[in-house]
């Protein structure tokens, strides 16, 4: 579910990144779902040519896809002769440009500086193709010795290599085709998405999930370096692709207009692996952690979306082989390796002895903590009690009840209560039973997915408050910053020690706070 | 109808010196009596006696002072006045149960009792609820005899807390001296300072814990730029 607050962080972050006028275009497609260019044109009251421009700087840079829905055969339809090219804003994809430093960092940590250089390129620009990572390389190399002219040889092979590295562990990927022909969604009432169709978490797939399942070029093309090219040539002839990368350095690659650009999906599925393991190391130990580390590693690929509720399962013998590979999993024995997988909540399978691990209970498990240290900071530690009373129990529980389980007051108990309720962090029922005396109770229980969704807008909202806190101390001392380094002493020196302070509170509680967006959006 | 044989033995010794009482005194002590450990509201007794309300006000006042009934707290509706017969104890649903003293819940008690329950499990590593129990028995540190129930709801209480969580036994490690699969306690490892669970991201800037965030807006009265939390947080 898309929050209001996601939006506003969005547009926000638009808006700095690109300017107004691209921030007014993704702020209508936003909020009104996929438009086509006239319909844009109508909503924002901009001209044809600003619209088209702001288009351009979004395909670029991977926060619009375009793409045509394929008519259903409604007779002979002349308006079907049309092609209608529509433009679907990519929430995730923009909310992901706060996250660049964290994505260039797990590369930083995972691959050399070359990949890195390459992989910040691709993030600044968008999109790029070889020929244009060769150039800025190159351009690079140029700049810090003049004296080799912009061809530059080695940086060629260097840049290939690169992005072969990048390609293999999936951080960069083939863009989709630039406006491809989409089928209808298969359930045709995306549009009655109303408040019943809710229940259950089983939100009915809408146009953004549609459309962009279906851009997702074949896995064989999508990491793969060969040119368009030579994908039709090599059809018929399976390679691996390391023969593919042999054979590719072989031919000019100077027309290849190949689009490459950073996949978003494998960074944070790295970051919720990273997560999941964190967790389960503050949760039960470091054995466990290990052994969890090495099971996501091996089946890295296999994962075939982001928010995996099951880790692949493995045998045994294979999750031994994996942990033992680690250095700190080299001391282990398989009967240590068992008793963590009872451990990580792996019940014996007897068939096959493969153990797979409830992935989504370690995510609700640190989403539960987020909220409930909320609660304790703004109500208390008596409502953090009653809070993870309810929140454990999952149904609902009658006042007295909770407040005999958790030592509060009886007197005290509905009015904790009835705050938390009023702040949407508890859902409320009345009973009235009608015995031999009328009585009224009063029911509470945690409601977790509209919890989490309103934390959620809660957290976007809290976010684009850190991001205008920042941008307004920068704009208070404006002058400050441009004075000269030597300048700065006295009061000055004071004022700029204060502004640096505050800087770096509120960028680190900002990248923070992602950290839980994505806990809450992402995983 | 299951009064303990030393009730019994004491409403015997009681009964001759009911005998100076007046009708209405004998009627309504008998209503109260009735009630055993649960007592009875003073509208009630008026219900069921049928007496005009000056006889019974009296009748209360003198069984009173001949000390037969007495009057109680009820933890359910402290502002209606109860009485019971002299020879009884409140029962739970008057008081409020163990962890209740003179109606109110006592706050200091349990804590203390937390505290002491955490600091030995703290000690152990490991703890099972026996063990926890037979402590408290043989260590001389509690004045009353706790029961099982109530070792059980203070470690409930303390799971809640965040201070300790239930495991399972793996039989490595810490768990060495507990049988495998039994269910145990153990602290819980934090990150932050003590007692305090790790803060969140979102509990640690000002936004967190505003009780005005649903009135905050960028260009509102309340907004990121005018807001005093964040004056506050940000005076270095």
């Amino acid at each position: 579910m898309v929050t209001q607050y996601g939006i506003k962080f969005a547009v926000h972050l638009i808006t700095n990144h690109f300017g107004n006028l691209v921030a007014k275009v993704c702020e209508d497609l936003l909020r009104r779902g996929p438009l086509t260019l006239d319909q844009l044109i109508g909503f924002t009251e901009l001209t044809k040519e600003q619209v088209k421009n702001s288009l351009l700087v979004l395909v670029q840079h991977n926060c619009v896809q375009a793409f045509i829905l394929e008519k259903e055969d409604v007779g002979d339809d002349r308006e079907g002769s049309k092609v209608n090219t529509q433009y679907l804003a990519l929430l995730d994809n923009i909310l992901h440009r706060l996250r660049f430093p964290k994505f260039l960092e797990i590369v930083s940590q995972d691959l050399d500086e070359e990949c890195v250089e390459l992989l910040e390129g691709l993030l600044r620009y968008g999109r790029l193709t070889l020929k244009q990572m060769v150039d800025r390389a190159s351009q690079r190399k140029g700049n810090t010795s003049m004296m080799h002219e912009l061809q530059n040889p080695v940086a060629i092979d260097v840049v290939r290599e690169s992005l072969h590295k990048l390609l293999m562990v999936r951080y960069v990927e083939r863009c989709p085709a630039p406006s491809p022909v989409v089928s209808s969604p298969v359930e045709k009432d995306t549009k009655k998405r109303g408040a019943k169709s809710k229940v259950a978490n089983q939100v009915p797939e809408t146009i953004e999930q549609h459309v962009l399942e279906a851009i997702v070029p074949v896995e064989g093309i999508r990491f793969s370096l060969m040119s368009n090219t030579e994908v039709i040539k090599s059809d018929d002839s399976p390679m691996t692709s390391e023969e593919n990368f042999g054979k590719t350095t072989v031919i000019p690659i100077q027309e290849d207009s190949t689009l490459f650009h950073a996949n978003f999906e494998e960074f944070i599925r790295r970051c919720r692996h990273k997560v999941l393991i964190e967790n389960v190391r503050t949760r039960l130990d470091d054995e466990a952690a290990t052994i969890l580390g090495a099971i996501l590693e091996a089946t890295r690929t296999a994962e075939k979306k982001v928010k995996m509720e099951n880790s692949v399962p493995l045998t045994l013998d294979t999750i031994f082989t994996e942990v033992v590979k680690t250095e700190t999993g080299r001391t282990m024995t398989i009967d240590r390796v068992r008793s963590s997988l009872v451990q990580l909540g792996c019940p014996q399978r007897m068939l096959d002895d493969s153990y797979s691990i409830d992935l989504k209970k370690i995510i609700e498990l640190a989403r539960n903590e987020e909220v409930e240290s909320i609660v304790l900071k703004r109500y208390g530690r008596d409502a953090y009690r009653m809070f993870r009373l309810l929140s454990k129990a999952d149904r609902l529980l009658e006042t007295d009840k909770i407040a005999e389980s958790t030592f509060v007051e009886k007197r005290d108990a509905p009015k904790t209560l009835y705050k938390l309720w009023k702040d949407e962090y508890l859902h409320m029922e009345k009973l009235v039973v009608t015995a031999a005396r009328q009585s009224k109770f009063l029911l509470w229980k945690v409601n977790k997915p509209i919890l989490w969704d309103h934390v959620l807008d809660e957290m976007y909202h809290a976010a684009l408050n850190l991001s205008l806190r920042l941008a307004y101390e920068q704009e208070k001392d404006a002058e400050l910053l441009n004075v000269p380094k030597d300048k700065i002493v006295g009061q000055l020196q004071k004022r700029y020690k204060r502004l640096r302070n505050v800087w770096l509170l509120l960028e680190s509680s900002l990248m923070k706070l992602d950290d839980a967006l994505m806990l809450f959006h992402d995983f | 109808m299951q009064g303990s044989s030393s009730q019994k033995r004491k409403r015997l010794d009681l009964v001759p010196s009911t005998g100076s009482l007046t009708d209405p005194e004998r009627v309504l002590y008998n209503v109260i009596r009735s009630k055993k450990d649960m007592g009875i509201w003073t509208r009630d007794m008026k219900r069921e006696t049928n007496l005009p309300d000056n006889v019974v006000n009296k009748a209360l006042k003198l069984l009173q002072a001949k000390k037969l009934i007495k009057e109680v707290v009820n933890i359910q509706n402290k502002g209606r006045k109860h009485y019971m017969a002299a020879e009884f104890e409140p029962s739970k649903e008057i008081t409020g149960g163990d962890w209740y003293s003179e109606g109110n819940l006592d706050v200091d008690f349990i804590n203390l009792v937390k505290d002491l329950c955490l600091k030995h499990i703290m000690r152990q590593k490991v703890a099972t609820l026996d063990g926890i129990l037979e402590w408290s028995k043989k260590s001389g540190v509690f004045a009353v005899e706790f029961t099982t129930q109530q070792i059980e709801e203070i470690l409930r209480a303390l799971v809640l807390d965040d201070e300790i969580v239930e495991v399972k036994s793996t039989g490595f490690g810490d768990f060495a001296s507990v049988p495998v699969g039994r269910v145990c306690y153990r602290c819980t490892s934090k990150g932050g300072s003590k007692g305090e669970p790790k803060a969140g991201a979102m509990a640690s800037i000002p936004c967190g814990v505003c009780p005005r965030i649903s009135s905050c807006t960028p260009d509102g009265i309340i907004s990121p730029r005018t807001c005093a939390y964040y004056q506050k947080w940000l005076d270095f």
